[in-house]
């Protein structure tokens, strides 16, 4: 339960929870491209100040935002540190041997930082306010096109919304059986990564055989309902855009226009 | 030996899962009894066994071994988890080795204990289990049927000898007779290796036969505790918090609503029967 937030997803009854997640979807990648055409930071403090309005309206708690940022945190710290020792240019501030910081490493990796930063966040609010289920329904639908070039969109989305769905369930199995075995005395938790490693075994063995068991069984009980893909196959939950859903993609692409034609 | 004191554990705090799964729970147990906890499915039975041997950590609240507290840092919990053992449910899902002999050894090798102890231990376990260990070292735990399967898992806890031992349904998903067999041992274990025994369950009728005292749980609380013939007296309240009485409780308290002057804490076929008879007997 520690640090899959990115993805996890906080039920809440916020108007971004509302949005149709194919609309979402379509946002965040309007958004993800608006982010790429910042070129100053004034642009940044722009997107940043368009973001934390968003983040109001969708009622989040911000500590979810600082803990989905943690599994990132080392790929920011090394573009950071990366940028301020070899990106060259301006003033020098620092030197030593054929290291030196300058005044365009300062500048590329604080942008870089928080281009990064901006990402992360953005991405979460739009994970943290669907739901998997709605997500998958939302990526069969963006893959909709690409069935001509022979990509089986339904299977996909399948495939996904099956994984999604055993995520808790074989994390409870492991957490289950993790505790079975330190009953039993096993040790996870100490010695080196080898060792630790090799201790990893009672756990993967049982969590595979397992894992294997419910593929097994889920195949069977879907062949008995008689699953066959995704032709002439109906919704439960039919998806229904509504004017909420053009207004979030009229902002998103709004955003996208001031970025463009404010040239920031 | 075993004792908690105004146990309370809320699951994943301070988030919007947040669900207390148990109330201010107390509770005593002591060397050599069998104990029955049951309540409906949700009422805190399983979490409340997991902070016997230390693999939950009390939201508030204390949990005793021998006097001790267990997270007081005094005792090291590999020593606790030696001397507390517990099954799981489905204990058969947690075999993962080659052999039936390297399995049941898992244990008592975490345990440092030499290979000439850890052989004679998993020997010991094998044979209260009722397993042939000539027959059975060398084969592959994946090969053996449920029943067998289950009883392996059972020795591996065993062949640390712990002092307590924790059954989360154990008999759960078996067949009449692998049922049979299984408690039977079980009861055995108890009587003539002195072990401490505490059994969670569904079955009213085996736990009312084998416990000393019950531990019944409703919503996180305990609501009743003594015992059987005691805390299935209550029947009103038993059945209030979704549970039934033993059929043979069942039986003799229906007999005694309607006018028998009959005894109602029976609990075994041929004591129910015996009284029953005499009754008849005695006109």
């Amino acid at each position: 339960m520690r640090a899959i937030t990115l993805g996890h997803y906080l039920p809440g009854d916020s108007l971004l929870h509302k949005l149709d997640p194919r609309i979402k979807l379509l946002c965040l990648l309007v958004l993800i491209v608006t982010l790429f055409l910042v070129r100053t930071f004034w642009g940044f403090i722009l997107f940043g100040a368009f973001i934390f309005i968003i983040f109001l309206i969708a009622k989040l708690p911000w500590r979810y935002f600082l803990r989905g940022l943690r599994p990132v945190l080392y790929i920011i710290l090394f573009t950071l540190i990366l940028h301020f020792l070899f990106t060259k240019g301006g003033k020098v501030y620092w030197r030593l041997g054929p290291l030196s910081v300058e005044e365009a490493g300062i500048y590329m990796g604080t942008f870089m930082t928080l281009r990064l930063i901006l990402l992360v966040v953005t991405t979460l609010l739009i994970t943290l306010t669907t739901s998997p289920i709605s997500f998958a329904d939302g990526i069969e639908f963006m893959l909709r096109p690409f069935r001509r070039l022979g990509i089986p969109g339904h299977e996909i989305a399948m495939m996904m919304t099956i994984a999604l769905r055993f995520i808790p369930t074989l994390m409870e199995e492991s957490d289950k059986i993790r505790k079975a075995q330190i009953a039993r005395g096993a040790d996870f938790e100490t010695g080196n990564i080898f060792r630790r490693a090799r201790n990893l075994v009672p756990l993967l063995v049982p969590l595979f055989v397992s894992a294997f068991r419910r593929a097994d069984e889920l195949a069977i009980a879907m062949e008995a309902r008689c699953y066959q893909g995704g032709k002439g196959r109906t919704k439960m939950r039919e998806l229904h855009t509504k004017p909420l859903d053009y207004f979030g993609l009229f902002t998103s692409f709004g955003m996208m226009l001031v970025i463009l034609l404010g040239r920031v | 030996m075993l004792e908690v004191k105004n146990l309370s554990h809320i699951y994943m705090a301070g988030t919007p899962f947040q669900v207390t799964a148990l109330k201010d729970v107390s509770l005593k147990v002591e060397k050599g009894e069998f104990i029955g906890i049951i309540g409906e499915t949700g009422s805190g039975k399983s979490t409340l066994v997991q902070h016997f041997n230390g693999l939950l950590k009390p939201t508030s609240g204390d949990v005793l071994l021998g006097g001790e507290n267990i997270w007081s840092g005094k005792i090291s919990m590999r020593a606790i988890r030696s001397r507390v053992a517990l099954l799981f449910q489905y204990p058969e899902h947690q075999l993962f080795e080659e052999t039936v002999y390297k399995d049941v050894a898992f244990g008592p090798r975490n345990l440092g204990l030499s290979e000439k102890d850890v052989k004679e231990r998993v020997c010991y376990a094998l044979k209260l289990m009722g397993l042939d260990y000539k027959s059975y070292k060398d084969r592959s735990p994946f090969s053996l049927s449920g029943g067998e399967k289950r009883r392996v898992a059972m020795a591996g806890i065993l062949a640390m000898k712990p002092e307590v031992i924790i059954l989360d349904e154990p008999t759960a998903g078996m067949d009449p007779s692998g049922r049979r067999h299984l408690l039977k041992q079980i009861e055995k274990l108890h009587r003539e290796e002195n072990i401490t025994v505490i059994m969670v369950t569904h079955n009213m009728d085996e736990v009312s036969r084998l416990a000393d005292r019950l531990f019944v749980f409703s919503a996180g609380r305990l609501v009743l505790q003594g015992r059987p013939a005691e805390v299935f007296n209550s029947a009103k309240t038993i059945k209030e918090i979704g549970l039934e009485l033993p059929v043979l409780s069942e039986l003799l308290q229906k007999l005694r609503n309607s006018g028998k002057n009959i005894r109602t804490d029976l609990f075994s076929v041929e004591e129910v029967g015996r009284e029953i008879l005499e009754h008849y007997r005695r006109g």
